[in-house]
């Protein structure tokens, strides 16, 4: 005799003997009057949440005792104030200590739907549960044949109750589907390690009618599995021990709420206007409880921002007035040639000329947003970390322009190696911090300046330059961003006559250029997106920073996001190189991380080597000198073309984003294809202007 | 990292344990004493793990309550100069996150409550259920957690109430109420009281703040709130321990091993020798804090 039959035995023996007191006809009378039942259903499936049935549970036949409960009708208040959606009511008393009893209690006690959890296979289990007044009650699949299952689920529908219908494998689904079950309970624990299988889930619930509320029913302890089933399409959760065993009953449950909700909240759609703090997995808030009040403060200042049109009308005027804005659409069509000399594609080739702006680089457009925050915050004092020096230098400008202290953050190597771009911020009003510690690149200046953060919060803002670090930044720089798609979208059909680009190709550092590019296009399936990370000498040399590419970024934690991250097996930040300061990041954006997982965007790399000759390919072609970060942009193009040349394009438009010029890179690129002299070589690096970090490193 | 779900011996998984906080106890003993907990911090490795390991018993045996067992990070935001060097050091030198257990279990049979500090992302790839479970098994106690909040802390709230060990996350002056709520509603152990904003670091004075978050963080519903960051000197501690339940000290224990320069440890005797003494010193200032 099977566990299950043994309890479905005890259970029909109890009934009989209860029957004996209370005849049939005297509970159906019961059941008739008493008030009608909640619609469950309602509360099981919700467009912002993952509802949570939580259960008032002694003991069970696997665990044994478990909890005393000496007052379910407390529990489950306590429960209800969590914000559970329904509470289960073990009512077998064998071996999981319940009872009726204990039903009547919780029933009297909560507004909310209450499930009758038992061995049911009689009507007269029906009837009484109608009777103490449930909403839900449950029926196990394994425990019933067809006809059985399909009169008992027939009974309890008539008497407007929800049925949970239990199962455990693919057949027994298949069966409660053919039978009309309308909620199904889903148990996908892995019996080997007893995790919650998300792909078993997916296996099980393949194919369930979209009308059908999917309630994962075993193995949800805490928020892990609550959020594993949540993304794997769970609509609700039953949870017992996690909760019933809790030293705060409450708050265990509301945990699990929220962590539902954060789920739900990353899932919404479109993909243009998604918000932090979550990007599917990615995000949030990994950062010193003593920023949470800044980060909290930027948020609602940006927040009211974003509602107010006079702020809007504010950073348009300075966009076109001091900026330059809008930035042109420049076609290319001499480099187009070299493009289908190389690969054989026939595309027409435009360049978005961010390049442009005041400043030289898109970066000036988050500057400015955030600089406009920081007046209405109240802060006087600006900090940034800068990596090829272009957020340094914009940053440097507007707080110039709007009178406000600044102090950048730059790595020893990166200043080095982008020694004019230290010169102008110096010229401009800005403290220069050179950032000896660590690597001496753009990751240790961030560390710097998150340290300034946490012992200047009060007068300081953190201008972070990048769709990285914490919650609001990713979702704030990349709104402060994407006018740069908007406009190239624009443009495109006004100049043009274009109606959509077939690709977009873009370099990922931290990721604000392409996001910024991109935005405007991510719900556009016509177009393809293309990001291209900093190759240095390829994956297999280890000096590059790649951090999508099989083998290289794990999943992980860094100042301040949860993402893709190159690190060691002890969890250690990895060393990262590239030609490219601005790239030159062992992380990158919580949203491309995501765009990644969800087969959005491409992402791919272009080596030191391949962005060098990109650079010389499109001064010589187009006139125009694209900065290093954006040549990986430009040497991407060729391997798009590859790929649009095998889906099938015969003449595809292409938008190549310029984020940056490339004056600042004239002592590289003279290095590296031998325009200067020895004598000048050596002059530059006496004036500590070298080429790139490998030299002298 | 795969993160394997820990089991009863009948196969179920684990619950909710409900083992009493060693931390708490302690706590209650010093309280009845009317005294503070001293709690003395070094990072797990340095200058190598064989010294620091004689110096985690060193502090122990010389007066030291609960250690916090830093596992050195590459980035350490929250860290001023010399807890990073001494972390770069520890790093340079070979430490591994498997071997910190070789501390806790130092710490522990010295008669010590072990403490682990460590910045997130070191154990998230360690895997928060792997790491749990052998810290509890190496008789660790509760892990601080500088970098990760309460609200981003559901992995690691399961683990440690399957395990029983503290969850100490930090408050700091700038803290709003809620904040504070949030913090001493998750807490475990002790909430951990920021005695100034900014990174670890000795300061030759302490401002009237840190009292006045001690005893917000109090009204929030914690249990225990001891403060760290910038006490560096007995008398410090002595006017810390007044009104905290315990008084952290980090860096300034870590610079008695730090030579001149700021960037290389001196030798272990005389490493030891000049650790016993300030500890000692620490000792005698926070324990008659209230005298």
């Amino acid at each position: 005799m099977s566990v299950l039959d043994e309890l479905v035995a005890g259970a029909v023996e109890d009934q009989k003997s209860r029957e004996k007191d209370v005849p049939l006809d005297e509970v159906k009378r019961m059941a008739f009057e008493a008030p009608s039942p909640i619609d469950a259903r309602q509360w099981l499936k919700k467009p912002d949440g993952i509802p949570v049935i939580a259960e008032i549970k002694r003991a069970s036949p696997s665990k044994g005792h478990l909890s005393d409960i000496p007052d379910p009708a407390a529990l489950a208040r306590e429960y209800e104030r969590g914000g559970a959606s329904a509470i289960s009511v073990l009512t077998e008393g064998r071996r999981f200590l319940g009872s009726l009893d204990d039903f009547d209690k919780v029933r009297a006690a909560v507004r909310i739907p209450v499930l009758r959890k038992d061995f049911i296979v009689t009507e007269y289990q029906i009837w009484e549960a109608r009777a103490h007044g449930a909403d839900l009650v449950l029926l196990i699949v394994a425990a019933l044949d067809d006809d059985r299952l399909k009169s008992l689920l027939d009974l309890a529908h008539s008497l407007n109750m929800t049925v949970l219908v239990e199962t455990h494998t693919r057949e027994e689904i298949q069966r409660a589907i053919k039978v009309g079950a309308k909620v199904i309970g889903i148990n996908a624990r892995n019996l080997k390690d007893l995790k919650v299988d998300v792909n078993k889930y997916n296996e099980l619930a393949a194919d369930l009618p979209d009308d059908v509320i999917r309630v994962a029913e075993s193995g949800v302890f805490g928020a892990v599995e609550l959020e594993d089933y949540a993304r794997a399409g769970a609509d609700a959760v039953l949870v017992g021990e996690g909760v019933a065993t809790a030293a705060d009953h409450e708050q265990a449950v509301n945990r699990l709420v929220k962590a539902g909700a954060r789920v739900k909240a990353s899932e919404q759609t479109p993909l243009a206007s998604h918000e932090g703090p979550y990007f599917g997995q990615f995000g949030g808030r990994y950062v010193p409880e003593a920023l949470i009040t800044a980060l909290d403060e930027l948020e609602r200042v940006y927040t009211e921002a974003k509602a107010d049109p006079e702020f809007h009308k504010e950073l348009a005027r300075l966009n076109q007035q001091y900026v330059g804005r809008p930035s042109p659409l420049t076609e290319a069509p001499r480099f187009a040639e070299r493009l289908k000399e190389k690969t054989g594609l026939d595309a027409r080739v435009f360049l978005k000329r961010e390049d442009l702006n005041h400043t030289g680089a898109h970066k000036i457009n988050n500057a400015l947003g955030q600089a406009l925050l920081v007046k209405r915050m109240g802060k006087t004092r600006v900090i940034a970390e800068t990596g090829a020096g272009q957020h340094g230098v914009a940053t440097a400008t507007v707080c110039a322009m709007l009178g406000l202290k600044c102090r950048i953050y730059m790595g020893q190597i990166d200043a080095r190696r982008q020694a004019l771009n230290v010169a102008r911020m110096r010229m401009l009003g800005a403290e220069v911090v050179e950032v000896t510690l660590g690597d001496r690149i753009l990751k240790d200046a961030i560390n710097e300046a998150l340290r300034d953060w946490v012992t200047n919060v009060k007068d300081t803002h953190y201008l972070l330059g990048t769709v990285a670090g914490p919650h609001p930044f990713p979702s704030m720089v990349r709104d402060f961003q994407k006018i740069i798609g908007e406009e190239a979208k624009q443009q495109l059909q006004d100049w043009y006559g274009i109606d959509h680009p077939d690709a977009i190709c873009a370099c990922v550092g931290g990721g604000s250029n392409a996001i910024g590019i991109m935005n405007a296009f991510l719900d556009d399936d016509r177009v393809n997106l293309y990001g291209y990370e900093a190759g240095g000498n390829g994956p297999e040399s280890g000096r590059h920073a790649i951090r999508f590419a099989p083998g290289t970024g794990e999943l992980g934690m860094f100042q301040g996001a949860k993402s893709y991250l190159l690190e060691n097996s002890e969890g250690q930040t990895l060393d990262t190189y590239s030609i490219s300061a601005g790239l030159d990041y062992a992380s990158v954006g919580p949203e491309h991380a995501w765009l990644k997982d969800i087969g959005r965007v491409n992402y791919s790399w272009a080596t030191d080597q391949e962005a060098m000759s990109a650079f010389k390919d499109l001064c010589e072609t187009e006139g125009i000198i694209p900065a290093i970060e954006s040549s990986h942009a430009v040497a991407g193009a060729y391997k798009a073309a590859a790929d649009l040349k095998a889906k099938g394009y015969k003449h595809p438009v292409m938008i190549i984003n310029i984020s940056g010029r490339g004056d600042k890179d004239m002592n590289t690129a003279g290095k590296w294809f031998g325009y200067l002299t020895d004598e000048q070589a050596k002059a530059l690096e006496a004036n500590g202007a070298q080429g790139n970090n490998a030299d002298g490193e | 990292m795969t993160n394997a779900t820990a089991s009863t011996p009948s196969g179920q998984p684990l619950g909710i344990s409900h083992k009493p906080s060693p931390t708490e106890s302690m706590f209650e003993k010093f309280k009845a004493a009317d005294k503070p907990a001293f709690i003395g911090y070094l990072p797990y490795g340095f200058p190598d793990p064989e010294y620091s390991l004689k110096a985690f018993r060193t502090m122990v045996e010389h007066g030291v309550n609960a250690v916090e067992i830093g596992l050195p990070y590459s980035d350490p935001v929250m860290d001023g100069p010399v807890i990073q060097a001494a972390s770069q050091i520890a790093i340079d030198n070979g430490e591994k996150i498997a071997n910190v257990f070789k501390a806790v279990e130092t710490v522990a049979n010295a008669g010590g409550v072990p403490l682990v500090m460590s910045y997130w992302n070191l154990i998230f790839h360690y895997g928060v259920e792997r790491f749990a479970r052998d810290f509890e098994n190496a008789g660790g106690v509760g892990l601080i957690t500088p970098d990760l909040i309460p609200d981003e802390a559901g992995e690691w709230i399961e683990a440690s109430d399957r395990h029983a060990l503290d969850r100490i996350f930090l408050v700091s002056p700038d803290s709003t109420e809620d904040r504070l709520k949030i913090v001493a509603d998750n807490a475990r152990g002790f909430v951990y009281a920021a005695a100034r904003m900014g990174v670890t670091g000795e300061r030759s004075t302490i401002d009237a703040s840190p009292e006045e978050l001690v005893t917000r963080t109090r009204k929030a519903g914690a249990k225990n709130v001891c403060v760290g960051i910038g006490v560096s000197t007995a008398e410090q501690g002595a006017r810390v321990g007044s009104y905290a339940d315990g008084v952290i000290v980090g860096s300034a224990l870590v610079h008695t091993m730090l030579d001149e320069s700021g960037k290389h440890a001196v030798d272990e005797a005389a490493g030891l020798k000049a650790l016993a003494a300030k500890t000692e010193e620490l000792a005698e200032g926070i324990h008659n804090a209230r005298n």
